[in-house]
């Protein structure tokens, strides 16, 4: 910095010192101000018009590609109510968690939303959230859930959300991929193994996975975790009187590590991301896919749609617990504003969509873009046009097999379910030992 | 004169950029520091924790490894993107043709969204799908490094990407400082026979000793500030080998909804990063009154 | 100061670099080897934006499966951003908040920095304008994503969620550190006998500040307009979290409307990218005189 030649031209005659009370007093005020109204609770809900116009915030950008199901509700409520309109907007998920805490920091929640459950039952706590026990009491909403869809939203007596759409998950697989290298669809992780171990000396890529902005793509590997009990252990770990590193656990993490190393993932798995690890399947070039239902449309379409199974995952010889299980639970949920309530046009623009969305007409509107009804509307598919669709339903309703009664990462915080994620993949890409992946999760829980 | 220099006048003219600032800048960092001394969880605090959060920081491997990585940047940032920036600006600084157009190029990086940035780096850097391994592929070169994604590289790819992204920044600056070196002593020393990397050396370098310390301060400033190129280009994985200080902070803090422990972090990169650049420009300063 | 001050008081006319005399013969060779070196280094440079170019004339299929191939190309990507993005409400927002942000944000930089170098006090509170100074640099070393939540409160309380100004204010901010530094940088060496004939011919402070040393501080205060119009153009944490109203949507939001959380439209980002771009490219080379000149004037100090 130039410090040695200072000019000073502007010398006063009279000596007068720089304002410094003036400006700390118009500073200070203004912080003063600033946070003192920040510090009070912010009344300005997004506006108090009673219009009965009410926002509904989802985990995209743009619904109308990448939600259909949703955006197609949307349309069709706003043409049956002329009266009520519902304003459909959103943002990539991680923005969208993001904006929707700030929002509930400061009082100014959309009227309908989308979050992980783990943030919702932040929110319930807050009293942010509205109770929507009354409004499944009208019409018989309520008997139209199975009760496990509706458990997993319940604080209390508080029903605070809604399931929005059904995980029904595990792993594609191409069937003309695993033909051509006379590999049977597998049962048990052996079979898996061997499976993998077949593929990698032919070069194909086994299990299509990506990590990149998208950790959370770990569905079949979470429904292994119930298949070493997790159900009956996480109260006991979240409580501390059991350790996620318990020799069970680990035990799980160490058929994943042999899985690994039988050449089981793409090389670039860290880098790509989940949707690029969707389109390498889609295009044949890997054989089993670690995904849900949300995809059979997408896969249905592509030029594997013809050749594509569904199944829920391999079982252990060394599992804990029954090992017929499949998942297929509902997803994060649909949340209403407690401020709703405040406000008559918007609680009626609220209820009425309610009851759209889980009336068969809503149902249907999900099922027409290949999302399960999460009532127990019963649809009519054509099983042949929708093989995708249907290889999963009926995987999901095979006689004998059962669901676990949430998704292991959904009861826990989300910390924790971050790092189950990381655990995964860890393992997966060879930069954890399952010991410290299993240690790393345990590590979150306080 | 005596208006130019009343309290009035003073207070008047600096008021409006100091209370914006004030409000936008340094009461959010006074309120972050509050949280982090909480256990808020992004809706509400429960309670104070004191210095729990920062005794949390003191054992995450994580953040430590984000400490690591984000010096490895400043690193590269320091060692390659400064000599190579100028380097580049003395190259592109006259005698080429169309010079001007060059450098305009060159900057073209610089002006790029970060976030884009890194969403463009991944289709060149990609173990698989990416052309920089394809390139070393097709002219027989038979390692396939895993630039990104590997538990390794990554970090220096960032680096190397930042490098990509600020070239043209730093070019820009030392082109404007070498043209307003005195042409004279250029010609002098040229015409007593002085070569290029002499005069290079002996006159232009020496000379441009605060040009270098603008360049410095800048870059260390920038490089506590990178994020949306990690984001965008790893994401921060695998499992957090490639995060840096903003980026483990940003993960923290909405990802895994730790605010409290979020904000201690973002505090943490605040004072790491001021410090860096305060002692930047004291060195600069020092440096400017030795002479 | 030594020789390099004196070199800069001469400004705002420095000598253009292409007026060398010409090489003597011998060194021709060595000129065409560094104009090669140059062209190709510019080259590889620019090799990502052109490889991302062509990325976006290429489905997403081949994009993510057969990168390397280059038939197929097909305009569609441009199509399907055409027809999600509502690209004239975009620019024509970002163009507000832009010429509104950097408009303000410069006056009242350069209203803060010309009290904290041209007024000089016999009483020497040079001391207090240092700190003040350096109060203001200390923003350099913020990290946007600790504002995101206060300034989201801030809106509110302001009552200013939901207009231009919930992002103008934080753009200002932001960009007052470096405009403070940049142009107190410049301010400090201003020469002063162009200051004391003006006062001798009676003009005020305002005259002073506005007539007299605004004018010459013109390639500096360019600079930092295209540097703060290159921010709020990419801008995207403030943008993603403070615009909650698709007629106040942004360019920089463009890329991400093409990101769902199970699929992402390479192809149409890339296309997205380009048209985002490409505007910026112009501006820049159009101006790229002015931010030589201002750099040369202000930053390298």
């Amino acid at each position: 910095m130039a410090t040695s030649s200072q000019p000073a031209p502007l010398t006063s005659r009279r000596p007068s010192g720089i304002s410094r009370r003036l400006l700390l007093t118009a500073t200070a005020s203004a912080m003063f101000v600033t946070a003192t109204a920040c510090g009070s609770a912010v009344n300005t809900a997004g506006g108090s018009s009673s219009d009965g116009l009410i926002t509904l915030s989802m985990q995209n950008p743009d619904s109308r590609t990448q939600d259909p199901a949703t955006w197609q509700l949307v349309q069709e409520f706003n043409k049956k109510h002329p009266d009520m309109k519902i304003k459909l907007e959103g943002q990539p998920v991680d923005q969208h968690q993001q904006r929707m805490t700030i929002a509930a920091q400061s009082g100014t929640l959309p009227e309908i939303f989308w979050v992980y459950d783990s943030l919702a039952k932040t929110m319930v706590k807050n009293g942010d959230l509205l109770d929507l026990t009354p409004i499944l009491a009208e019409n018989g909403l309520r008997a139209k859930f199975a009760p496990s869809m509706l458990a997993g939203f319940r604080s209390g007596t508080v029903q605070y959300g809604l399931p929005y759409q059904a995980l029904i998950t595990g792993f594609y697989y191409n069937k003309a991929i695993l033909d051509e290298h006379g590999i049977p669809v597998p049962v048990t992780f052996d079979e898996l193994v061997a499976a993998v171990k077949k593929l990698r000396t032919a070069g194909v890529v086994a299990i299509a996975q990506g990590a990149n902005n998208s950790s959370f793509s770990v569905w079949a590997f979470l429904t292994m975790l119930d298949r070493f009990g997790y159900e009956s252990k996480y109260r006991d770990i979240l409580s501390g009187r059991a350790g996620y590193d318990n020799p069970d656990f680990l035990r799980l993490y160490q058929h994943v590590e042999a899985l690994a190393k039988a050449g089981a993932f793409p090389t670039n798995m860290n880098t790509q991301t989940y949707a690029q690890a969707v389109a390498s399947y889609t295009s044949g070039k890997a054989a089993f896919l670690d995904a849900g239902i949300w995809e059979a449309a997408k896969i249905q379409k592509s030029t594997v749609g013809k050749d594509t199974g569904f199944w829920a995952g391999p079982t252990f010889s060394d599992g804990v617990g029954n090992q017929k299980l499949v998942m297929n639970v509902p997803s994060a949920p649909f949340v209403v504003s407690a401020k709703v309530e405040q406000d008559k046009k918007k609680y009626a623009a609220v209820q009425a969509f309610i009851q759209f969305y889980y009336s068969d007409a809503g149902q249907k509107i999900l099922v027409d873009n290949a999302q399960p009804p999460v009532t127990t509307y019963q649809p009519d598919i054509d099983t042949t046009k929708n093989s995708v669709f249907t290889a999963v339903l009926a995987e999901a309703s095979r006689p004998g097999w059962t669901s676990p009664g949430a998704q292991p990462d959904l009861v826990v915080s989300a910390a924790t379910a971050s790092a189950m994620y990381d655990s995964f993949y860890g393992v997966m890409g060879g930069s954890l030992s399952p010991e410290e992946a299993v240690q790393n999760v345990q590590k979150t829980i306080k | 004169m005596n208006w130019l220099t009343t309290r009035r006048h003073f207070a008047l003219m600096i008021a409006p950029a100091l209370i914006i600032y004030s409000v936008y800048m340094i009461y959010p960092i006074l309120y972050s520091l509050y949280y982090s001394f909480t256990d808020f969880d992004g809706v509400s605090a429960n309670g104070f924790a004191g210095l729990a959060n920062y005794r949390q920081m003191a054992q995450d491997d994580a953040f430590w490894t984000s400490m690591r990585n984000t010096g490895i940047v400043l690193g590269i940032a320091l060692f390659l993107l400064i000599p190579l920036g100028f380097l580049l600006a003395v190259l592109l600084g006259g005698r080429v043709k169309g010079s001007g157009a060059l450098r305009a190029l060159v900057f073209a990086p610089a002006i790029i969204a970060p976030i884009l940035v890194g969403l463009i780096w991944i289709f060149l850097l990609d173990p698989k799908i990416g052309l920089v391994n394809a390139f070393l592929l097709a002219i027989g070169v038979p390692a396939h490094p895993q630039w990104i994604g590997g538990p390794t590289l990554s970090p220096y790819a960032i680096g190397l990407v930042y490098l990509w992204q600020q070239i043209g920044f730093v070019l820009t600056i030392f082109y404007a400082g070498l043209r307003m070196l005195p042409r004279d002593v250029m010609e002098a020393s040229s015409l007593d026979g002085a070569s290029r990397w002499q005069q290079l050396r002996h006159i232009q370098i020496p000379m441009l000793r605060e040009t270098f310390g603008i360049v410095t301060a800048l870059v260390v400033t920038g490089v506590f500030k990178v994020f949306e190129l990690v984001y965008a280009l790893t994401g921060g994985g695998p499992v957090h080998l490639s995060e840096v200080m903003v980026s483990y902070m940003y993960h923290i803090t909405f990802t895994t909804q730790q605010y409290g422990y979020g904000m201690a972090l973002a505090v943490v990169v605040f004072v790491v990063g001021a410090l860096a650049s305060a002692a930047t420009f004291l060195g600069n300063r020092r440096k400017g009154e030795a002479r | 100061m030594s020789i390099d001050s004196e070199v800069k008081m001469s400004l705002p006319s420095p000598p253009a670099p292409g007026d060398t005399p010409p090489a003597p013969r011998r060194r021709r060779r060595g000129r065409i080897i560094v104009s090669a070196t140059a062209y190709l280094i510019t080259f590889v440079i620019l090799f990502p934006l052109l490889w991302i170019a062509l990325l976006s004339f290429r489905t997403n299929d081949t994009i993510l499966n057969h990168p390397f191939s280059l038939t197929h190309l097909t305009t569609a990507n441009y199509a399907q951003a055409l027809q999600t993005l509502n690209l004239l409400v975009m620019y024509r927002n970002t163009l507000i908040l832009a010429v509104v942000s950097v408009t303000i944000g410069l006056v009242i930089s350069y209203l803060a920095a010309f009290a904290l170098t041209r007024m000089v006090f016999r009483s020497g509170r040079r001391r207090t304008q240092n700190t003040l100074r350096f109060y203001f640099l200390t923003g350099l070393a913020v990290p946007v994503y600790v504002l995101l939540f206060p300034v989201y409160r801030l809106d509110i309380t302001f009552g200013l969620f939901g207009t231009y100004f919930a992002l103008i204010l934080p753009y200002i901010a932001v960009t007052i550190p470096f405009n403070i530094l940049l142009l107190t940088g410049f301010l400090r060496d201003f020469p002063e006998e162009i200051e004391q004939a003006a006062v001798m011919d009676g003009a005020g402070l305002w005259r002073m500040a506005w007539k007299v040393v605004f004018p010459l501080m013109r390639p500096v205060v360019a600079t930092l307009a295209i540097l703060n119009v290159i921010y709020v153009w990419n801008e995207f944490p403030f943008a993603v979290t403070l615009i909650n109203d698709p007629g106040l949507t942004t360019v920089s939001l463009g890329v991400s409307q093409f990101q769902g959380v199970y699929s992402v439209d390479y192809g149409a980002m890339m296309a997205s990218a380009v048209l985002v771009l490409l505007p910026q490219l112009a501006i820049y080379a159009a101006f790229q005189k002015q931010v030589i000149a201002g750099m040369t004037a202000g930053a390298v100090r």
